[in-house]
């Protein structure tokens, strides 16, 4: 199979949780991936720039909070809509493994990237073994 | 064809609220546009926007890099292609995956009063925009009334 016809997924809204800003807020779709130095996290949110997003971890809680900007949506009229508008919030367990200060985040084509590299006690190490 | 107008407001929050209850309005509506969309639940998602100048369409494609995207008119017909490439660091090994990536191509029928040939896109955010135009005849336009 080479080529795989991609499905729409709907957004889903934040649920079970009070929230600190009104407004609709919806559950950004991620991938979470591990490598032997950090785990990568990508986020996508479309419409967010970069002022207007916020990652934080505080309490092993990776929050990421992102805002929509409605600016451009004056004086339009919608006519036909498939997909909702509105804040993107997600929430995250984090171990206590991740190097906090070392956390970098960058965002392209309204893709968040967070890289978390892991504390170097939490890296996997190779043990020589010595001959008796 | 019923117009829906958002609220004058300034203050982003009520009017955050607004622009959802009117696009959950019209999302319940039978779709009756001059807009020939098909495929709803098909990537990319769309919302088409009207104001006085003719249609907006905006379509939600983050991580599709605008060189990996082409738009294409051919006689009514607006054709969104490209390709969405999620290409993890190598020898990871994904916790979770959500993300869809693949090849997506999608069709919009035009109305008859707009002019696909002045069409103009643009990208920004993860979000396609494209606009266009109603054609010169099809624009209102003010008779002025002459004195007898």
């Amino acid at each position: 199979m080479t080529t795989q016809e991609l499905n729409v997924k709907h957004k889903q809204e934040v649920s079970g949780a009070e929230h600190t800003r009104p407004g609709r807020a919806y559950v950004p779709d991620v991938d979470i991936c591990e490598t032997p130095d950090s785990l990568w996290l990508w986020a996508d949110m479309p419409g967010v720039a970069e002022e207007s997003l916020e990652v934080k971890l505080a309490d092993g809680v990776l929050s990421i909070d992102g805002q929509v900007s409605l600016k451009e949506y004056d004086n339009l009229t919608p006519v036909y809509t498939e997909y909702g508008i509105g804040n993107y919030a997600r929430r995250f367990t984090v171990s206590s493994d991740i190097d906090a200060d070392q956390i970098k985040a960058r965002l392209a084509n309204g893709v968040l990237e967070v890289e978390l590299p892991k504390a170097a006690r939490a890296k996997p190490r190779r043990i020589a073994v010595s001959g008796a | 064809m019923t117009l829906y107008r958002f609220s004058q407001t300034r203050d982003p929050v009520s009017g955050l609220l607004e622009l959802q209850r009117e696009l959950d309005r019209v999302f319940e509506r039978s779709p009756d546009f001059g807009f020939g969309v098909s495929g709803r639940g098909v990537f990319p998602p769309v919302n088409i926007f009207g104001d006085k100048d003719g249609y907006v369409v905006r379509v939600e494609i983050p991580g599709v890099a605008p060189d990996q995207v082409t738009i294409e008119t051919q006689g009514r017909t607006l054709t969104i292609a490209g390709k969405r490439d999620v290409s993890p660091p190598s020898g990871g090994g994904f916790h979770r995956r959500e993300r869809g990536s693949g090849e997506f191509s999608r069709s919009l029928q035009l109305a008859d009063d707009l002019d696909p040939s002045r069409a103009e896109a643009s990208y920004q955010l993860g979000i396609l925009t494209i606009r266009i135009p109603k054609s010169e005849e099809a624009k209102p336009r003010q008779i002025a009334v002459k004195a007898a």
